[in-house]
């Protein structure tokens, strides 16, 4: 459903991905795993369709589509939903305005009528019910005065409210305790099977855990390096980046 | 000065044949407060933009434009109440054209201790109405320069009934106090001049709604209005103004805090050609606070102009102020934000924004924040933001699958409408929140 061909791209002059090969068919879930700095979120924006990530080479396609090609609420109603490793604060729109506005954005863009309004809110309930959002959350500003790991959870339940095929999330786990990282991988695991793939961005191999990925690539200074089964991970965390780095540099 | 220099500011041409209508008008005994104020407005007349609290107020409409007193117009309450928030649930004392309309107005069943209606109905009240109006607005007790005055000058020359709102100690008034000045006009614009003494006891407290809307035509509208909070008063002193767009609306505010009074402005301004609000908050008692929010939208060749002025002359009072604009096409926006941390005034915290958005290339916004401060443990910040949306949040309504032109139809209305949720009154709040979301879709 996804495939990346070489991509790259840059930051102010500054390149950033150096040529990215990866395929995800539908049903899967891939990891990216690599430290801090590789180009994990880069990445991220440049999928989501970030302005000021400039694609220097290669190709997106997913859905058989040029994504490259749509702006970033094209891609969204196509199905694309970023999680944000830094979720904004949007004051004086609240919670529900929001998720009605993007719902009925994208039912538009499919020539669907609007949500009604009865539907919307068994919905917004069911979904709240599944991230434990306090329902008075709701009616709160986006993200505005969140915790941590608020913010993450409400991205979780955007991603439920809105359904998409393709959910990419970025280091949803960091800044979570135990706790939330249960309820959030517990979100993301009710949205797994039949088609959606779903691509799981992290540091740490902790969320792993409890999202058991089909497969984990490793991105190092903009490219991936390595890639294998859920395995990979587990060695990984035993031994560091670095193993790596020697195993790359040995390539060389 | 001459006759002719005299009658060439259309603004007072008319007002020896107008005086003894005043007097009939609203209360007796005002005769040497109106000579006075006529004298010092004839000594400098009309400002221009070379005057410095008038830099970027255009005001030749009042020289170049047709207007005149418009008494006598007939207004029903359908009328009324067809208009931005003329149907409000609330105790209701309405003006047309200036003038005092009691069967537009409904201010019965008041608790005891209250007295919410005209002057000219308030002759019970004529001690304290003398008192006090006038000495809140031409208070000497203020540092420094102080702020040009004469249109403060022209309204009390031309001082006739008004509106007072009295409550004695103790007595809150739950119900909403909504004060409405209707223009109602032909070809020719309607001159009028409202004042509004609010007057509240220690430790009471009310909700008000003054609003400045037009029915028909165009209006100039210079209004005064006096406050004076005794201690531990609240007052929740709401205004919008949304005239024609070829109006011309001036107005000035005063208020006076005794010790621990809370006062909250939330000042809306939508409509007329040259709108300009002045606020001076005069707190003369210690752990007061006070709140300034505004909101502004300038469309077309709309000018909004806001002028505040914070005096803190005691210890241990916070004063929080936000002025937002939101400028279209040929939109200007102004703000001038003056406070003032008197000597004695220690542990003062007084926090001032001023954000605008332009959303086209010829708007303009001109700020100018004045701080001065002559005590030394104090926190004054202040903060000035002028541009374009927030790219972050534009992405991530945009990532949510939200098309760019409603992204930023929706943060542009955010940005006012978290001015808007400061208004207590769920009903006015509503009402306002919908004609942002009009005024932002024209
Ligand atoms: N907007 C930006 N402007 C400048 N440099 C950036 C920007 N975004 C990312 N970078 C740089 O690009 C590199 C990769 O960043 P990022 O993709 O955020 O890494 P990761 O998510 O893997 O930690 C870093 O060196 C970072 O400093
Ligand atoms: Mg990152």
């Amino acid at each position: 459903m996804l495939t990346i061909t070489d991509l790259s791209a840059r930051v102010e002059e500054k390149e950033i991905l150096k040529g990215i090969n990866l395929t995800i068919n539908p049903g899967e879930v891939h990891a990216i795993m690599g430290p801090n700095g590789s180009g994990k979120s880069t990445l991220a924006s440049v999928l989501a369709g970030r302005s000021d990530y400039e694609v220097t080479g290669g190709s997106v396609e997913l859905f058989e589509q040029d994504l490259l090609e749509l702006e970033p609420d094209e891609r969204a109603a196509e199905g694309l939903f970023l999680a944000f490793q830094y979720p904004v604060e949007i004051p004086g729109v609240t919670n529900t305005y929001f998720l009605r506005s993007a719902i009925n954005a994208i039912r538009k863009y499919h020539g669907q009528e609007d949500m009604p309004p009865k539907e919307f809110m068994a919905l917004v309930k069911e979904k709240a019910a599944l991230m434990e959002l306090d329902p008075a959350m709701l009616s709160r500003s986006v993200n505005e005065g969140f915790s941590g790991g608020e913010k993450k959870r409400n991205e979780i339940f955007q991603m439920a409210m809105l359904d998409p095929k393709f959910c990419v999330l970025d280091e949803t786990d960091s800044g979570l305790d135990i706790d939330a990282l249960k309820i959030v991988a517990n979100g993301v695991n009710a949205l797994r099977g039949g088609d959606r793939g779903i691509l799981v961005i992290t540091h740490y191999q902790r969320l792993l855990d409890y999202i058991v990925p089909d497969f984990v690539h490793v991105l190092m200074d903009g490219r991936i390096v390595k890639s294998g089964g859920k395995e990979l991970a587990l060695e990984l965390e035993e031994k560091g980046y670095d193993f790596i780095k020697e195993e790359v540099a040995a390539r060389a | 000065m001459t006759a002719t220099s005299l009658s060439s500011d259309p603004l007072v041409a008319a007002y020896d044949e107008l005086l003894p209508v005043l007097t009939v008008d609203g209360l007796p005994g005002f005769e040497e407060l109106r000579a006075a104020a006529i004298r010092r407005y004839r000594e400098s007349g009309i400002p221009t933009t070379r005057d410095e609290e008038f830099k970027y107020t255009p005001l030749h409409a009042l020289t170049e434009t047709k207007y005149r007193f418009g008494y006598g117009a007939n207004l029903t309450r359908e009328d009324v109440s067809g208009l931005l928030l003329g149907d409000v649930d609330a105790i209701t004392v309405v003006f047309v054209n200036g003038q005092f309309a009691p069967d537009l107005s409904s201010t019965d069943s008041l608790p005891n201790g209250a007295y919410i209606g005209s002057f000219s109905e308030a002759t019970e009240f004529e001690d304290d109405i003398k008192a006090h109006l006038g000495s809140i607005a031409h208070f000497d007790g203020r540092l420094g320069s102080t702020n040009d005055l004469r249109f403060v000058d022209l309204n009390t020359a031309y001082l006739g009934d008004g509106t007072l709102v009295f409550l004695e100690k103790n007595v809150a008034v739950e119900r909403t106090i909504h004060i409405v000045h209707v223009v109602s006009a032909s070809e020719v614009a309607a001159l009028s001049f409202p004042r509004i003494l609010i007057v509240l006891g220690e430790n009471a407290e009310a909700k008000v709604i003054e609003s400045y809307v037009t029915f028909a035509g165009n209006g100039v509208t210079i209004p005064v209005t006096e406050v004076r909070l005794a201690a531990s008063a609240r007052l929740e002193h709401n205004r919008l103004q949304n005239e024609s767009l070829a109006s011309t609306h001036i107005a000035n505010i005063f208020v006076d805090q005794a010790t621990t009074s809370v006062y909250t402005s939330n000042n809306i301004n939508f409509g007329a050609s040259v709108s300009r609000c002045d606020i001076n908050a005069y707190v003369g008692g210690e752990h007061c606070e006070t709140w300034l929010n505004s909101a502004n939208v300038a469309a077309g060749s709309q000018i909004i102009d806001n002028h505040t002025r914070i005096d803190h002359a005691q210890p241990n009072c916070q004063s929080f102020e936000v002025y937002k604009s939101i400028l279209k096409d040929n939109g200007v926006g102004v703000f001038n934000g003056k406070i003032f941390v008197y000597e004695d005034a220690q542990k003062t915290d007084a926090k001032q924004t001023n954000q605008a958005i332009l959303l086209s290339p010829t708007a303009t916004m001109n700020t100018k924040p004045q701080l001065e401060i002559f005590a030394d443990d104090v926190k004054c910040t202040h903060g000035a933001t002028i541009g374009q949306l927030r790219e972050d949040a534009l992405f991530y309504l945009r990532a949510r699958g939200i098309p760019l032109a409603e992204a930023q139809g929706l943060l542009v209305y955010a940005f006012a409408a978290e001015v808007l949720e400061k208004i207590t009154i769920d009903e006015v709040r509503g009402k306002l929140e919908a004609a942002l979301f009009e005024k932002l879709a024209s």
